[in-house]
């Protein structure tokens, strides 16, 4: 379980602030896919980083009960200047995981064979995005934070994600941020609409998504 | 109790990880890798010490000059260079706080550790090189140098705590700490002893926490060649109080802290 606890979180910005979530209050159990909507620049990225703790809330707190991915994101948790196995073998290694079962099913996984022993900063968007996934199921959280990422890559990319995440881990939890109302109704069972650092859950998808779709 | 055993296997885990990547970012795979990190200091040192022989000749106060400069500037560049990485450092690694069981005082504390150990390889060598030349003295106590230069990597380490999050806080201070690290040569007992100074100024001198450090280490190198004046309490306190103030800030910038 993950509780999100009056989650408030502003940025400096020159001498006054600017506030982003002020007071965000909800819940994660084990097996929810909540989806995550808000029109840009409401704060659903900041949210997902709070809940995975890459950014600190100004009041406050996230207690987690449950292990929780990273962000998978576009950026974030690689060092460009190293190579795909580099960057694995340090995952494995913070993580405490055995490099070798990392590697193997980062490989089989990502399909990006040679290039994973080029540095990151030379790949795609879609070939981090690859890794990064690869990286967190090697893993084995029991929930997994995803940025919008779900939507990248090629459609033979896209079908292993869904078999690998949605049918093979349906008992993990999930919070997914996506534009992509489509996404969230099918893969979603809840969703939480941000809306002037306010949330609010639903678990009628469906009602959500037409809220979300009036703002 | 078990938590606090698992959070340190954690932190082991981590400083190990991230030691090796940095190494691997700094140094390359390629040649002769992270030894790379005791050549500037080496190439450094032994120009330092070449002029001083040119001015000064081999010998003064009855001690080789060579060894001398060496056993002060070797030293000296884990300080300049420990602060000089630790400036900015959190945004320069923000993209691992992705990882939250990576604190960024591990950060400061693993290049610190880096060119603690680099320096250390490069005293070692260059030691044992100029001892075949009859430069360098045998050691008349390693535990003397030992810990002085424990409390010479203790303060530098304190200081680094303090200066890493407030460069993140204040560009003007990211701006002068490095003219800074110069100006302090000469209250860091880097080039000379205590001994040689009029007894007053000695006493204001060993109020600067390098210097004890520094004579403890001559001490052990030269033994009763120099007579060291030290007064452990006070790089101790210094660096006891440095960290606990550098923890708070690094808690402070940690809070606030934007990660892309």
């Amino acid at each position: 379980m993950i509780d999100i606890i009056n989650l408030h979180k502003f940025y400096a910005m020159g001498h006054g602030k600017k506030s982003v979530l002020s007071g965000v209050n909800f819940t994660v159990n084990p097996g929810d896919r909540i989806g995550l909507l808000g029109r840009n620049g409401t704060g659903k990225s900041t949210l997902i980083k709070l809940i995975g703790g890459v950014e600190l809330p100004s009041a406050g707190k996230v207690i987690r009960n449950m292990s929780v991915s990273w962000p998978l994101g576009f950026g974030g948790g690689f060092q460009g200047s190293l190579t795909g196995y580099d960057n694995a073998r340090f995952i494995a290694r913070i993580y405490g995981r055995e490099y070798r079962d990392i590697r193997d099913y980062v490989e089989e996984f990502t399909e990006l064979g040679a290039q994973l022993k080029m540095p990151v900063k030379t790949y795609s968007s879609g070939m981090r995005a690859r890794l990064a996934f690869a990286l967190s199921l090697a893993i084995e959280f029991e929930c997994y934070l995803i940025d919008e990422i779900i939507l990248v890559g090629d459609q033979n990319f896209q079908q292993k994600c869904r078999h690998e995440m949605f049918e093979k881990r349906r008992d993990r939890a999930m919070v997914l941020a996506s534009h992509s109302t489509e996404t969230i109704r099918e893969l979603c069972n809840k969703a939480v609409v941000l809306d002037a650092g306010r949330a609010t859950v639903y678990d009628d998808v469906p009602l959500a998504i037409d809220i979300y779709s009036n703002l | 109790m078990g938590s606090l055993r698992e959070g340190w296997r954690i932190q082991v885990r981590v400083i190990a990880a991230l030691m090796i990547r940095e190494l691997t970012t700094r140094f390359g795979r390629e040649n002769i890798g992270f030894l790379w990190v005791m050549v500037e200091p080496l190439m450094f040192g032994g120009f330092v010490a070449l002029m001083w022989v040119a001015m000064k000749g081999p010998q003064e106060h009855g001690i080789s000059v060579v060894a001398f400069v060496i056993s002060g500037y070797l030293p000296l560049t884990l300080f300049r260079h420990a602060i000089s990485k630790s400036i900015s450092i959190f945004t320069v690694n923000s993209a691992l706080m992705y990882h939250r069981q990576i604190k960024i005082v591990d950060f400061i504390f693993v290049r610190f550790l880096i060119e603690y150990i680099g320096v250390m390889m490069a005293y070692l060598f260059v030691g044992v090189a100029l001892y075949f030349f009859g430069l360098f003295p045998m050691p008349w106590s390693i535990g003397y140098m030992l810990w002085g230069w424990f409390l010479y990597g203790l303060f530098t380490l304190s200081v680094c705590f303090v200066l890493a999050p407030l460069s993140e806080m204040s560009e003007i201070l990211e701006k002068i700490i490095p003219v800074t690290t110069y100006l302090i040569i000469p209250f860091s007992g880097t080039f000379n002893m205590t001994s040689w100074l009029p007894p007053e100024v000695r006493d204001v001198m060993l109020w600067s926490p390098p210097v004890t450090a520094m004579e403890l280490m001559r001490y052990g190198l030269f033994g009763d060649k120099v007579t060291p004046y030290y007064d452990e309490k006070v790089p101790l306190v210094f660096a006891m109080v440095c960290t606990v103030i550098g923890l708070a800030l690094c808690r402070k910038v940690r809070r606030t802290l934007v990660v892309e």
